[in-house]
Formats: C-alpha cells, structure tokens, sequence
C-alpha cells in the first residue's frame, strides 16, 4: 500500500503567549490520495488551526506533517488553502481571480484562459467572467475561491468551513457543487466543518476532532453511494452515520 | 453619487454668493471708503464690492492676462511641487509600510512629521536655497510628501491579512504579491491622501506667494492688491484660487471613482 499523502504524527501546537494555549495534542491522521476527508468537530477544537499547519502557515509546536512524503515548509500551489474568511480578490474580475495563481507561477495567456474557462463552466459562472467580485453572492464568491485553488493544480485542497457564512439553502445547494465538482476531479480535499450532515454529504471519511486541546476521537467511513444528491440526506445510512456522529461528538464535548 | 456631490457644491456655492451680493447691495453707500494702511488714510476704497464691480475687475484681469498669468504660475509650482512630494513621499510610504513591524502610526516621529506645518520650513529653504522656484516647490513638496508618505505607510500596513495568505497559497510571493494584491489595496489611502495634499499645496503656495512677493502669480496678486489695497482684485484671486483647488479636487476625485470601481456602492 502506498503512503498516505498527508500525513499528521504526534501534531501538537501551542499558541504563544504569557498563556500558551494547547490548540492541538498529539495528534495523528493520515489522509489518502484522492480521499475526501472532513474534520468534524465543535468550535474552538483547533480544526482552523490544523488545517493552517497543512497549509503552512502555522509550523506544529510539536511533531511533524508530511505532504507526498516531505515535510511542509511554508505555504504554497502544492497545498490549495481556500480560507474560512470570504478571500476572493474584490480588485480583479471573476476570471483574474481565477488565473491569479497561473500568472504567479508564469503560464501563459492562452493556456491560462483555457484553464479558467474550464473551471468557470464546472461552477457554471460562465456568465459571470468579467464580473466583479461584489457583484456575485456570497456562495458564488466561495466557488470562485475553491476553482481559483483548482487552477493551480494543488496536491491538497485544504478548505475550511467554505459555507459556513451561507444561510441553509444556499449552503445544500453549495455541497452540491462542490461534489460535483470533486467527483468529477477526485483531488484529495480536506474539509473542515462543524456541521455533521454537510460533512456527510460531501465526505468519504471523517474524522471527528475532541475538543480542545484537539485530537483525533475518531473516525467515520461515510459508506453512501456517490453522486450524492438530495436524495442521499434521506437514506437510512445516512440518518444512522448521522446519530453516530452526533455520539461521537456528545463524547467529544464531555468534561468541558 | 459624483452627480449628487457636484449638485451640492454648486448649490452652496450659489448660496454663498447670494448671501455675498445681498451683503455687498445693504453695504452699498453705507460702509466707509477711507482705508487707515497704518501711515495714510486710502481714499475710494470699496470695501464689499457689488457684483457689477467684481465681474469688472475680473474681466480686466483676464483681458490684460494678469490672472491667467499669474493662475499659470502658481498651477505649475503646485503641479511640480506635487509630482516631486507625492513621488518621493509614496515610495518612502511604501518602503516603510512594507518594512515597518509596527502596526500603529502612534510613533513619536510619525507625530513630528504630522504636525510639523511644511510652511515652518520657508525660513529654511530660504536660507538654504534662496528666494525663487527651488524654494517654492520644496516647500510644497515638503508637505505633500509627508501626507501622502503617511497615506501610502497606512495603506500598506491595513492590507487585510487574507489576501495575502489566500495569494501565497496560489504560489504569488515577494513583488509579485507586493504589487498584485498589497498597491490595489493601498491604492485608496494612497489617493485619500493624495487629496488632501492637492488642498496642501494650493495653501502652502498661496501663503509662500504671499510672502515672498515678487514674481507674478497668484499670491504676488494677493499681496499687490492687499497693499493698494484692492478689495475686488483681492476677491477675484481668491476666487481663482477657490475655482483651481475647487477643479483639482474635482479631478482627482473621478480618477479615485474611476480606479476603485471594484468597490462597493458601499464602500
């Protein structure tokens, strides 16, 4: 079997400060080529900061993450961060947003329009190219931010809590596309929520994080059936994870 | 909202100059026409001129070319001392914003540099350079460069932090990330204070003129008609005055409109 292509050993970290706060402790996880994995857990459980270690801006007080066997140094395309806080480009059209990191990294004009026309017809904002930012809602912008990562081609995508500011609605419709988009590129995705039934819609695994100092309580095989669709929140398995999930995180909260 | 603004402005400005006429009509034959300068009496001075007067006194300033003259002069020390000041005071602001650990503008030199008025400094450049342009233009750059020097300092340090993560995930580092992600968002400081340096300058000109009185210009016209004294010179050059600071900001407010039209209607 080969080596996962993230891999979490012994991760601790400790916000610095006349009272170092443990965010994390000792913890492991393994994430393999082409999984969708969700981080489930409560607020404050340091999901957001697990997900800055993999995505380097944040180096583990203690033990190591590996990517594709190296250990991360810094942010960079390698590890496509799409962050909590809406970080769409307000100053570049739909499409500039999306070749932002190609221009980065030197594509050329044709490649890079061949690429970001690609991408804006898999979150169907065909329309939508030469728009400004304010002018998309705030579920269009978070697409946008997860193709613009795309583009680039990363090993990971790293995204973290992307609907967490949407109401329900756009929220289901978001998952959605977002699977759609996943099953047609089968990246390994990283997703951090605190919300079960998106994790179990979207996920293929997930790991249920304790609360703080945050380790891995445990993990979830999510066994329904792909594409996923409205019809999936309704199935019996569904439900079933779903009350497994919700233990696990009833445990999870226990002692604070 | 340019529209509204502009409606507005020239509603108050109409308004100004009907209370003016008003004033200078109630004044007519009432006020005195003998002026004490401090060692004469000056006689037929008319102290609040009627607008028939003014329009006069305007009209013979352009013919004679005096105003545009002087209106050129004056523009040119501003446009210079402005392209030198902003220059030098946007890199430095830059230089600094991006090197600066700092995160407030509460530092004991930032409050020195602020507080300082850049006409403080006509003693100096005139002991230093002389009377004369070099003079003249290093004062108002002296002043512009400070403002915008603290507009482009602040600019770059308020750039949110997303962004900048959110551009080095997708690769973009060092100038390339500097100049796409860091100047868009300072961009807007940058001309707020570019703003208020374009005011600066026409005061700092004006005062400068004022004092050193010799070539013609806008202040020169000022003081001629102060020692006559000429109240409807006086009038029609602080009109001038008024209509150029008036026009620049004007300009400088539709290229801002024009370069931040990313922004919301809120913003």
């Amino acid at each position: 079997m080969t080596a996962p292509l993230l891999q979490a050993a012994g991760v601790g970290y400790s916000y610095p400060g006349p009272t170092p706060t443990k965010a994390l402790d000792n913890l492991d996880l393994d994430v393999e080529e082409g999984e969708f994995l969700a981080l489930l857990g409560p607020v404050g459980c340091g999901k957001t900061t697990l997900l800055r270690i993999f995505a380097g801006f944040l180096e583990p007080t203690e033990g190591t993450v590996r990517c594709g066997g190296e250990i991360i140094q810094g942010p960079g395309p390698r590890l496509g961060y799409v962050l909590q806080e809406q970080s769409i480009f307000p100053w570049m059209s739909v499409r500039d947003n999306l070749e932002f990191g190609l221009v980065a990294r030197g594509v050329d004009a044709a490649e890079r329009h061949e690429i970001s026309d690609e991408l804006l017809r898999l979150i169907g904002l065909e329309a939508f190219e030469a728009a400004w930012p304010k002018d998309l809602s705030a579920g269009m912008s978070k697409m946008v931010e997860v193709a613009r990562v795309l583009a680039t081609d990363p090993a990971i995508l790293l995204l973290d809590e992307p609907f967490g500011a949407l109401d329900a609605q756009t929220r289901a419709r978001m998952q959605d596309a977002l699977t759609r988009l996943w099953e047609q590129r089968r990246k390994t995705v990283v997703f951090v929520t605190h919300d079960a039934d998106e994790a179990l819609y979207v996920a293929d695994r997930i790991a249920v994080l304790s609360h703080r100092p945050g380790r891995v309580k445990t993990t979830v095989a999510v066994d329904l059936p792909r594409p996923r669709s409205f019809e999936t929140r309704f199935l019996a398995r569904f439900v079933a994870l779903k009350r497994m999930l919700w233990e696990g995180m009833d445990s999870a909260t226990q002692g604070v | 909202m340019t529209a509204v603004r502009i409606r507005r402005a020239a509603f108050a400005l109409i308004l100004l100059a009907a209370l003016y006429g008003v004033a200078a009509w109630i004044g007519q034959g009432r006020l005195p026409d003998r002026v004490w300068m401090g060692a004469h009496y000056v006689e037929n001075v008319q102290l609040l001129p009627t607008f028939p007067s003014l329009f006069e006194e305007a009209g013979f300033l352009l013919e004679s070319g005096i105003l545009p003259a002087s209106a050129a002069v004056s523009l040119l020390r501003v446009l210079a001392g402005l392209l030198l000041g902003s220059t030098v005071g946007i890199l430095v602001g830059l230089a600094t914003g991006r090197a600066s650990r700092a995160e407030s503008l509460a530092d004991p030199w930032v409050s020195a540099l602020r507080f300082t008025p850049a006409l403080a400094l006509l003693p100096l450049f005139v002991a230093w350079f002389g009377y004369g342009e070099i003079s003249k233009v290093l004062l108002i750059a002296s002043g512009v460069a400070v403002v915008t020097l603290l507009g482009a300092h602040q600019g770059v340090r308020s750039v949110p932090r997303v962004y900048l993560e959110a551009a080095a995930s997708l690769g973009a580092r060092g100038a390339f990330a500097f100049r796409k992600i860091v100047l868009p968002l300072a961009f807007p400081a940058i001309f707020a204070s570019l703003r208020v340096a374009i005011a600066l300058a026409w005061v700092t000109i004006v005062v400068a003129e004022l004092i050193d009185a010799r070539m013609p210009s806008l202040g020169y016209l000022l003081a001629l008609s102060g020692a006559y004294p000429r109240v409807p010179t006086m009038l029609v050059s602080i009109g001038t005055v008024g209509l150029l600071v008036l026009v620049s900001d004007l300009l400088a407010l539709l290229l801002h409109a024009r370069a931040t039209r990313w922004m919301g209607r809120a913003a």
